[in-house]
């Protein structure tokens, strides 16, 4: 619910013109405001919102250092970000937990049979090579659609809850190709594309922008973008905000998944603070990485993010996805990342709306384990289609 | 295709996504079981001892409360067969060369390594315990043990010349504990070259299972006798003559009543008592990562006992909702299940807990629980206590497994406060991302162990231990070593029991003493008092005591001090305590030594005092010179004190600290009137303590003489020193609570009785049990040990990252 423009003016003259230290500055446009308020000036603009929209606003602030962020449909407003500079994460500390939670949890037999296929619901079918053309952009979109040997499926007796990848995701140019092959294979799957300059992100914004709106018009619904690493190990996390608020207006309504590429952020700690600006920018998931850094995704990585996420949940009831990607590649891992969100934010994040894992491989090797479930033998490389 | 084996569940899993069992395959347990036919002896001498006309219990599954094997109870015979056995074994083990004992130990964790799936199902299936924790972490760290100590067997000759192993070591563990105390405590023992007999609870089959490997290793039989039995065998095993010492691991009051048994007896006793660990979150932590920490020491089946867990204020709200979250998820089930945190531990620890959480709730406590719990009996769920008023019963209690107790705290200095003021002083954790307050926090707790930003690490180089109520053994690192070893040539402790000993009466009242004459007076005259906080005092009792010389003839009187005069000289060494623990040791070391330099100038006049003792004047300058020496070599030694140790599996040091005891009390022998005061002295000082002392009581004069350069040099309180009748003041000391440790030479009713009162606040005592010591040998008078006993270890861990 969008605030109707004149009212929202109507508002921030009232509030300019009742409080002492009050300041408003519009963002981008009629969806973001921004409010810098202290004390008991807060109190009020609170209640002025509700006013503004008939409804109670967000939940008030749980507590101080984040306490000046608020809801208000779907944006978000903050007063200072001097509070992300105080956050700190224990890198020891993480990765003691990294090791154990591997350890803590498996499942075995039929739980894994059906942990691996939910696995594959989560999968956004990657392939982002120099070499793509669209014969293998087909191949992978047929395969996002049979994920799994159809014979294996009615096995299990889940050939009828189609079971499919969570998407797909290309590069920009090749959304075309993925779009038609999956029209031509009768379904609705999404596709995905990076964007942004990927993977490094050194390229212009207006051009970074342009590449993101290209996509959206050639029909991707979700867009992978990346952020400016330079931003965060300077520590400019109003700049880094800005630039993911304009990448989040760009996209319109195609969802917007924000890449951290953590491997290149030098601490934990920026990876947090990173984490929240993303999705206070407005991201709909936060990524852990591109792939085509040297370290992709990790469980201490991970964790930090995932807390975050659930931080960001606790003070704005607001749920963001997660989409761990690079370097997963055995149904082994993909079990561990999904009893690691299950323990870290519970079962209502084990779903395709909220959960991704960014794969390319990982999905016959999940398979090569059902067919091994379901039969008891360990599958040749000819047994299973490629993708 | 083949045929199917998928279950029809896959469909409802795959929507709810919920975690299925993941048994651990018990039968090679069983199979082991089987192989004594269910029914398990004892393992002396390096092979199966099952006498007949025994009674026997029950090793039952504690989860499903299926019998596994029956356990025959030991009685005397059989203590006195192992300890036996064990002494046999001490004659040739102990002379072996390191290298061999280095091997032996080698090949023991070999074994181990073979048989790890045995051992973990084992230990998981009868304990409970979830096996994760005993396959991931103990079974490795029992290899890492042998393996640390097998390095130390083979560096003995060098590393710890002049010391020599102590003989049979009794071994007595408490009814739940898992089988890596005992190699926390064997490992040592058998690597310096003692051997041990082990005193295990009824129905605990892995330690048996552990000596069985270790005697089929052959060529060694005895050196590892394991007899199981009921605690009040305890005590039968801890007076066996030929035991020279006995490590008891367990509740607090079995420990202090073992103190109380075995006062006087021939063996030495190192405790380790209790099982409660401390928490603190500052509000500069990371919470999350904090949370884990409180997991790791409460829920995770890793530590046996509870924790106190202190929050700051400011960050109360937040860290309880995180942890209330966190308990939520939770697993327990069945311990040999391979997805569950935690397992359960039997009725009696269930038990435990409940009337815990009920004692607290009905003293206003709130609390929480939760987690994936089983509803049948065995299990106890997670929980969370809170809101419980500080002056009730249960907040002074012990947290037992697997309960938390939370309390608010405002600032780090009241956390200190709060902290030390818990009688316990095992283990503790330090949450804070400052540095500087992270080690404010570290070095202040009065604690054996503190991890920074960590919780439960381990390993075999770093000792664990603990003070205060926790006992003051030790068990891993150089401290651990020490446990075992005496000085070479010290004889075996002798035993000094006196069966119609009367605590009650023993220096409870001082015979009247009357004027003896007239001062002759000792020249140069003495200040008449006694020496409390930094000057001299007239006695309580407004009374003296006269000193004689060694023609009989009066030499002088001093002042007689009774129990206001002790209470008075105990708080004004609190007082001068902490000023002196923060001086660095070059500032110490610089006092001893202008001391040194005083006593030097009065050469003449303790010479002459000496020789009025009947001393010899050539062998009277000799004790005064020695005495000079003493002072300074201990000035040297000031430095070199801790030093850091790298581990495995840790990035980062963990420190060895050398920290003061605190208020140390020491009865000097009547011999050697100046050079015993001196050597002991010293010593303490150094460390870091502040000290109490009774001078001789033949000759106190020239200890009254060294106070006069000590009033001006020191800091007042910092030592004093109370003369009078020694049982007395003795008596006065033992019994004072708010004293740390007792150095007692005198008398062997001394020695019993203050191993007796010693119980009280369990303070650590040394003495020598009426033997004489030649306190102008270099190794009895002024050796290593004296300067392990005038402080404790404290184990600091700094794990680092970004």
């Amino acid at each position: 619910m969008t605030p109707h423009p004149a009212k929202t003016k109507r508002f921030t003259e009232r509030i300019c013109n009742g409080g002492k230290k009050e300041k408003e500055r519009e963002i981008c446009g009629e969806r973001a405001v921004f409010i810098s308020l202290t004390g008991a000036g807060r109190g009020r603009a609170m209640f002025l919102l509700e006013e503004l929209h008939g409804s109670r606003v967000g939940p008030m602030p749980c507590y101080s250092p984040i306490g000046r962020i608020t809801k208000l449909a779907k944006d978000w407003r903050l007063a200072d970000l001097s509070w992300i500079s105080k956050i700190q994460v224990n890198h020891p500390a993480v990765l003691r937990r990294a090791e154990q939670i591997q350890a803590r949890r498996t499942v075995k037999k039929e739980w894994q049979a059906a942990w691996l296929l939910k696995a594959v619901t989560f999968i956004d079918l990657t392939t982002l090579s120099g070499d793509d053309t669209s014969s293998n952009i087909q191949r992978l979109c047929y395969k996002a659609k049979y994920p799994i040997r159809d014979d294996l499926l009615k096995a299990l007796n889940m050939h009828d809850k189609g079971i499919t990848t969570a998407a797909v995701c290309v590069y920009p140019s090749r959304v075309c190709d993925a779009i038609k092959a999956l029209r031509a294979a009768g379904c609705n799957i999404p596709v995905a594309s990076v964007a942004t300059g990927f993977p490094a992100g050194q390229t212009h914004l207006k051009t970074r922008l342009e590449e993101i709106r290209l996509a959206v018009e050639d029909g991707a619904t979700e867009i992978d973008v990346v952020i400016n690493r330079s931003l965060v190990l300077t520590g400019q996390w109003e700049a880094l905000y800005d630039e993911i608020r304009q990448f989040r207006k760009a996209c319109g309504e195609a969802h917007l998944k924000t890449i951290l590429a953590t491997g290149e952020l030098g601490s934990l700690t920026n990876v947090y603070k990173a984490s929240m600006i993303a999705m206070m920018a407005g991201s709909d998931f936060i990524k852990t990485s591109t792939g085509k850094e040297t370290v992709n995704a990790t469980f201490p990585v991970a964790i930090v993010m995932l807390r975050a996420i659930r931080d960001f949940f606790w003070k704005t009831g607001n749920k963001i996805g997660f989409k761990p990607a690079g370097g997963i590649r055995s149904a082994k891992d993909s079990l561990a990342w999904l009893s690691l969100v299950k323990e870290e934010l519970g079962d209502e994040w084990l779903k395709p709306e909220l959960f991704r894992i960014g794969a390319s491989t990982l999905l016959s090797d999940i398979e090569r384990q059902i067919y091994h479930h379901v039969t008891g033998r360990y599958a040749a490389y000819h047994d299973l289609p490629m993708s | 295709m083949a045929a199917t084996r998928a279950g029809p569940r896959a469909c409802e899993i795959f929507t709810s996504l919920e975690y299925g069992p993941v048994p651990e395959s018990h039968a090679c347990a069983l199979a082991w079981l089987d192989t004594q036919d269910r029914c398990l002896g004892h393992y002396v001498n390096g092979k199966w001892l099952k006498p007949e006309h025994r009674n026997s219990v029950p090793c039952q599954d504690p989860i499903t409360g299926e019998n596994l094997a029956s356990c025959l109870q030991a009685q005397t015979e059989d203590v006195a067969a192992a300890t036996e056995a064990a002494k046999t074994a001490f004659e040739n083990w102990s002379q072996l060369p390191g290298a061999i004992r280095a091997q032996y130990l080698t090949s023991l964790a070999k074994t181990i390594q073979k048989h790890q799936r045995l051992l973990w199902t084992l230990e998981s299936l009868v304990t409970g315990r979830a096996v994760r924790e005993v396959r991931d972490r103990e079974v490795p760290l029992a290899q890492q043990l042998l393996h640390y100590h097998a390095v130390q067997a083979y560096t003995q000759g060098e590393a710890l010349a002049g010391w020599e192993p102590m003989g049979v070591i009794g071994l007595i563990l408490p009814p739940t504990f898992s089988f890596l105390e005992m190699m926390w405590r064997i490992c040592p023992a058998l690597a310096v070259g003692c051997t041990v007999v082990a005193l295990v609870p009824p129905a605990s089959p892995t330690p048996l299972l552990l000596a069985q490997l270790a005697g089929e290793l052959g060529s060694f039989p005895g050196i590892l006798n394991v007899i199981s039995g009921p605690a009040t065998l305890g005590p039968v095993l801890a007076s066996q003559p030929g035991i020279q010492k006995v490590a008891f691991c367990g509740a607090l009051e079995e420990g202090r009543a073992l103190r109380r048994t075995l006062m006087g007896q021939w063996a030495e006793l190192g405790l380790a008592l209790g099982v409660e660990s401390l928490l603190l979150l500052t509000d500069t932590a990371d919470v999350d990562s904090a949370m884990e920490g409180v997991v790791d020491a409460a829920w995770s089946d890793r530590n046996p006992g509870g924790l106190r867990l202190l929050i700051q204020e400011s960050v109360w709200d937040e860290t309880l909702r995180r942890l209330q979250a966190r308990m939520g998820r939770l697993r327990c089930g069945r311990g040999l299940d391979g997805a569950v945190d935690m397992g359960a531990r039997g009725a009696a620890a269930r038990d435990l807990a409940q009337r815990f959480v009920h004692e607290a709730q009905s003293q206003g406590a709130q609390v929480f629980q939760a987690g994936d719990v089983p509803s049948e009996s065995p299990f106890y769920p997670p929980t969370l206590v809170s809101q419980l008023p500080p002056a009730s019963p249960c907040s002074q209690a012990e947290v037992p497994w697997p309960v938390v107790v939370a309390s608010p705290f405002r600032t780090a200095k009241e956390a200190l406060a709060l902290a030390n003021g818990i009688p316990r002083g095992g283990s503790a954790s330090v949450w804070s991302e400052r540095l500087g307050q992270a080690l404010e926090l570290g070095y202040g707790l009065r604690v054996g162990t503190v991890w920074i930003n960590a919780h439960g690490l381990r390993d075999p180089a770093v000792p664990t231990g603990g003070c205060k109520e926790s006992g003051s053994s030790w068990h891993g690192g150089p401290d651990g070593l020490y446990e075992y070893l005496r000085p070479s040539g010290t004889p075996a402790q002798q035993s000094c029991f006196s069966k119609n000993f009367n605590y009650d009466t023993f220096g409870l009242t001082v015979s009247p003493t009357l004027p003896a004459g007239p001062e002759i007076g000792p020249s140069p005259a003495l200040p008449y008092g006694l020496f409390v906080g930094g000057r001299f005092q007239a006695p309580g009792a407004r009374s003296s005591r006269p000193i004689q010389d060694s023609l009989g003839k009066l030499h002088g009187y001093v002042a007689e001090g009774g129990p206001k005069d002790i209470r008075g000289a105990v708080e004004a060494a609190h007082q001068a305590a902490p000023g002196w623990a923060g001086q660095s040791p070059g500032a110490r070391a610089a006092l001893l030594w202008a001391l040194a330099a005083a006593l030097d100038r009065r050469k003449s006049t303790l010479a002459s005092r000496l020789e009025r003792q009947g001393v010899e004047l050539k062998a009277a300058e000799a004790e005064v010179e020695l005495s000079v020496r003493r002072l300074r070599t201990w000035g040297a030694r000031a430095q070199a004190q801790g030093h850091s140790l790298q581990v495995a599996g840790l990035k980062g040091p963990v420190l060895r600290l050398r920290e003061p005891l605190g208020v140390l009390a020491i009865v000097c022998p009547d011999e050697w009137p100046l050079l015993a005061f001196v050597s002991l002295l010293a010593p303490a000082l150094v460390h870091g303590n502040a000290v109490v002392m009774v001078p001789s009581g033949a000759c106190p004069l020239l200890a009254l003489d060294v106070c006069q350069d000590v009033a001006t040099l020191f800091p007042a309180g910092l030592v004093n020193v109370v003369t009078g009748d020694r049982d007395h003041l003795t008596r006065c000391l033992a019994l004072h609570q708010d004293v740390q440790a007792l150095w007692y030479f005198g008398s062997a009713q001394g020695s019993q009785f203050v191993e007796w009162a010693s119980a009280g606040n369990l303070k650590p005592v040394w003495g020598n049990r009426d033997c004489q010591r030649a306190w102008n040998q270099e190794a009895e008078g002024a050796g290593p040990e004296l300067g392990l006993r005038a402080a404790r270890t404290k184990a600091l861990w700094l794990p680092m990252g970004d």
